[in-house]
């Protein structure tokens, strides 16, 4: 197993240093302290000219150039999609009935997200499929994501359910630890069987009650968990393969028989 | 010394009714003319590869247009496509039933070596796992280009010969 | 001596006859009735969401053109919009306008392939080659436009590379002209033939329930009687502004898909055609700095590709140039779990229909 990177920095695994995990609460902490480290910033700037200019007028010389404070620039065809507060009818109505089970909920760029306990999950995707005013029929998509950086969990698991009748969507979003085991989908939505397998053969992440949790996209035998963060690109030496013989198997076949084994039990990669 | 017209002679009476030429000549250029691809498109080069066969280019006016599903009956596998690793054995069984005489075109760059895709799943380069007569560069190459390496895969075909084929093979067995 | 069952396991694929790609089928069959169908798949696995969290956003548009590799400008356009939304850009009507223009030509150019390759499968060599042609003139637009027929990477973020080339409305006129008469031409070939019908009316058939259970959506939810599209239900780029309509069936089996695919064919030139007489004029792309960054966000973006709703799930981080998870949601991925369902049962040359009429295409369920 070699690892690639040696002998090459571009293909070095750089772990993530930040959980850019969109929240609400986490927004407006970071734009008061956005807002703290701009209002210092200008007082420093302040206090520098006033030094500046203080140091200059003992010497004699001319005044230094007062700071100007910086506009904002005019929003052209650039504007980052922010969290508000949710006013969604279905991201009221989850709370209302919920409560403590919905941790955080917000809207950013005209999506409803709803953080859900991990130990509830299960309950609020079934009320979602059959309450009469939310009737989100179809379970579009399941994935997952590693936050390596986080202290209190691992993953995140995200859960896309729309509403054909009322066209409407909505994203559930579950964290969860390293090595806890998630309530399948499937007992709610049939058509979670291979997001979830997915999301184990990519992640690691187990589900109980699952029909037939294996892996799907890479081989059974394959080692470690392709989408985790600590996973290089190009893999972990998996890929060296070369078995490549020559045209007819002449070569192969005779020095096999020259060391005594007949062949039979060629060891070659079987494809499962 | 002018050209003397009575030296150049007209064709005897026997080269009017027969054609002489080598018998290696001849086996060649048949198999040049018909060879039977077999279906083997991985991905997006496969479908550069059926509108090479399809009206516009149509493959089958160069004698390759039968294509063969069961390796046993084909002697040209197409490798279009991405190599992944969980493929990479599959391709090795279906070259090893290829009966000889056997070819293989890497068309696009994922078959010639990787692609774009430098990742953990996908073997850099069919090469890797079977021996190549002709690679074709391209991402994915148009069909002309499949076709001029075609062309030219029946060039290599016509002006090999059976003996230097297997003389590699013969002298590292025997000496 | 023998183990106790009588049931016969056969291996289809993943290298096999009909050309959908490197699909592999466990069956078990009793005679020629279908006991049980698994697929497997994996064999075309490239890593794709991986390679995409260590490119800019910008570059991740390269990786989109291989996944649906029939209908890659679709994908490009679910990727543009998904990072617009990601970043909050705003692009210019025009370029929405050209978007959905090529967009149509894409679906087009999909169900083309599904019909020549569907109808191959079941028998009827002729439709291939008469759909590949027309094919090859919406190829020949796409290499007008951007230089390459099959995987195009078609737009930018805030909009289009450059603007539609001269002679590029003259030709799409020329095609929408001409292609009424095709699709009659292919359904002389095969609406009314009996063969046809024996083989796909019954066959394959999966009713909205299980449709909606298992997340299919696209023409197969359509024929089984749920009128659902992403581009009416969501609108995205120009389709709020486009009138159309939604084919569906009742029947939800092989023959109905068949013509809810046809009636699509139709639909798209009738949006082709409003696209070219409603042609904004204006600028295609937007005023954008030269690196763009993100803030941190979340989105999932749908968009009604060829074969259903094709997803894109955008993690960006503060500051960000490149994508923290890029997660593409694949309509043939939920589409092929419908597969053992539909088959299940049935004779064991339905499941070729069956597997032609799910129009999979292993790039992006495999990614």
């Amino acid at each position: 197993m070699t690892n690639e990177a040696q002998g090459r920095p571009d293909r070095a695994v750089e772990m993530p240093k930040t959980v850019p995990l969109p929240g609400l609460e986490a927004y407006r902490a970071d734009q008061q302290a956005c807002a703290a480290a701009e209002e210092a910033k200008w007082q420093k700037q302040l206090s520098d000219y006033e030094a500046a200019k203080a140091k200059a007028e003992a010497e004699g010389k001319d005044a230094p150039k007062a700071p100007v404070k910086p506009v904002a620039k005019p929003e052209g065809d650039l504007k980052a999609p922010v969290p508000t507060e949710a006013q969604d009818p279905d991201l009221l109505r989850l709370k209302d009935v919920f409560g403590e089970a919905v941790e955080e909920f917000f809207e950013q760029a005209g999506e409803c997200t709803a953080q859900i306990a991990r130990d509830r999950i299960l309950e609020v995707l079934r009320f979602c499929r059959q309450d009469p005013s939310m009737r989100f029929e179809m379970l579009a998509d399941e994935t997952a994501t590693h936050y390596p950086a986080a202290s209190d969990f691992a993953f995140s698991v995200v859960y896309h359910l729309a509403s054909l009748s009322r066209s409407k969507r909505l994203r559930l979003r579950v964290l969860l630890p390293e090595g806890f085991e998630l309530e399948s989908a499937t007992q709610v939505h049939r058509g979670a069987n291979w997001f979830e397998r997915e999301i184990f053969d990519m992640f690691g992440i187990r589900f109980l009650n699952h029909p037939d949790l294996t892996r799907i996209l890479c081989p059974e035998d394959w080692e470690a968990f392709p989408l985790r963060k600590e996973y290089p690109v190009a893999g972990l030496g998996q890929r060296d393969i070369d078995f490549r013989e020559d045209r007819s198997g002449r070569l192969t076949r005779r020095a096999q028989e020259q060391a005594g084994h007949s062949a039979i039990n060629l060891k070659i990669p079987t494809a499962d | 010394m002018a050209v003397n017209a009575s030296a150049v002679q007209g064709p005897t009476l026997l080269e009017n009714i027969l054609i002489t030429t080598k018998v290696e000549k001849v086996i060649n250029w048949s198999r040049a003319t018909s060879v039977w691809p077999m279906t083997f498109g991985l991905a997006c080069c496969a479908i550069e590869m059926m509108a090479a066969g399809a009206s516009r280019f149509d493959f089958d006016r160069l004698g390759a247009g039968i294509f063969r599903a069961s390796p046993r009956q084909s002697d040209l596998m197409i490798v279009a496509g991405t190599v992944s690793y969980k493929m990479a054995p599959i391709i090795k069984q279906l070259y090893e039933q290829m009966p000889e005489p056997k070819w293989v075109i890497a068309m696009g760059a994922c078959a010639t070596s990787g692609g774009p895709f430098d990742s953990y799943h996908t073997i850099q380069g069919v090469d890797k796992i079977v021996p190549v007569d002709i690679f074709i560069p391209g991402c994915p190459p148009r069909p002309e280009a499949l076709i001029h390496a075609f062309m030219k895969l029946q060039d290599k075909i016509m002006s090999g010969s059976m003996a230097d084929r297997y003389r590699d093979v013969f002298e590292a067995v025997e000496g | 001596m023998f183990g106790g069952t009588e049931y016969m396991e056969i291996n289809m694929g993943p290298q096999h006859p009909s050309t959908h790609g490197v699909l592999r089928l466990k069956l078990k069959l009793d005679g020629e009735t279908v006991i049980s169908c698994e697929p497997v798949i994996g064999y075309l696995h490239r890593g794709v969401e991986k390679i995409c969290e260590n490119k800019t956003f910008f570059q991740g548009q390269i990786w989109t053109d291989r996944m649906d590799y029939c209908s890659a400008i679709g994908n490009n356009l679910g990727w543009a919009e998904a990072v617009e939304k990601a970043l909050g850009v705003t692009v210019p009507r025009r370029a929405h306008y050209i978007r959905t223009l090529l967009a149509e030509f894409n679906r087009i150019a999909s169900h083309l392939v599904w019909l020549g390759t569907h109808a191959m499968d079941i028998g009827a060599l002729t439709v291939f080659l008469y759909t590949f042609r027309e094919r090859e003139e919406i190829m020949d637009l796409f290499e007008d436009f951007c230089g390459a027929r099959l995987t195009t990477t078609a737009f930018r973020i805030g909009g289009l590379g450059q603007d539609l080339p001269a002679g590029f409305e003259k030709a799409a006129r020329a095609f929408l002209a001409r292609f009424p008469a095709c699709i009659e031409e292919y359904e002389t070939l095969l609406s009314e033939n009996r063969i046809w019908k024996k083989r796909t009316i019954g066959v394959a058939k999966l009713n909205a329930e299980d449709a909606i259970a298992l997340g299919v959506t696209g023409p197969m939810l359509r024929a089984a009687g749920v009128a659902y599209d992403i581009r009416k239900a969501f609108p995205y780029a120009a389709y709020a502004e486009m009138d159309f309509e939604i084919p569906t069936r009742t029947e939800a089996d092989t023959y109905a898909r068949y013509l809810v695919r046809m009636a699509e064919l139709r639909q798209s030139c009738r949006i082709i055609a409003q696209c070219l007489d409603g042609l904004p004029e204006g600028p295609v792309m937007a005023k954008l700095p030269k690196s763009l960054k993100s803030e941190v966000v979340e989105i999932y973006h749908p968009t009604e590709s060829p074969k259903g709703e094709l997803g894109y799930y955008l993690v960006g981080e503060k500051g960000g140039t490149q994508p923290y998870r890029f997660h593409v949601r694949a309509p043939g991925f939920a589409n092929l779990q419908s597969l053992a369902p539909m088959v299940e049962g049935g004779l064991v040359a339905d499941v070729i229909a069956a597997v032609g009429t799910l129009d999979v295409v292993l790039g992006e369920i495999d990614r």
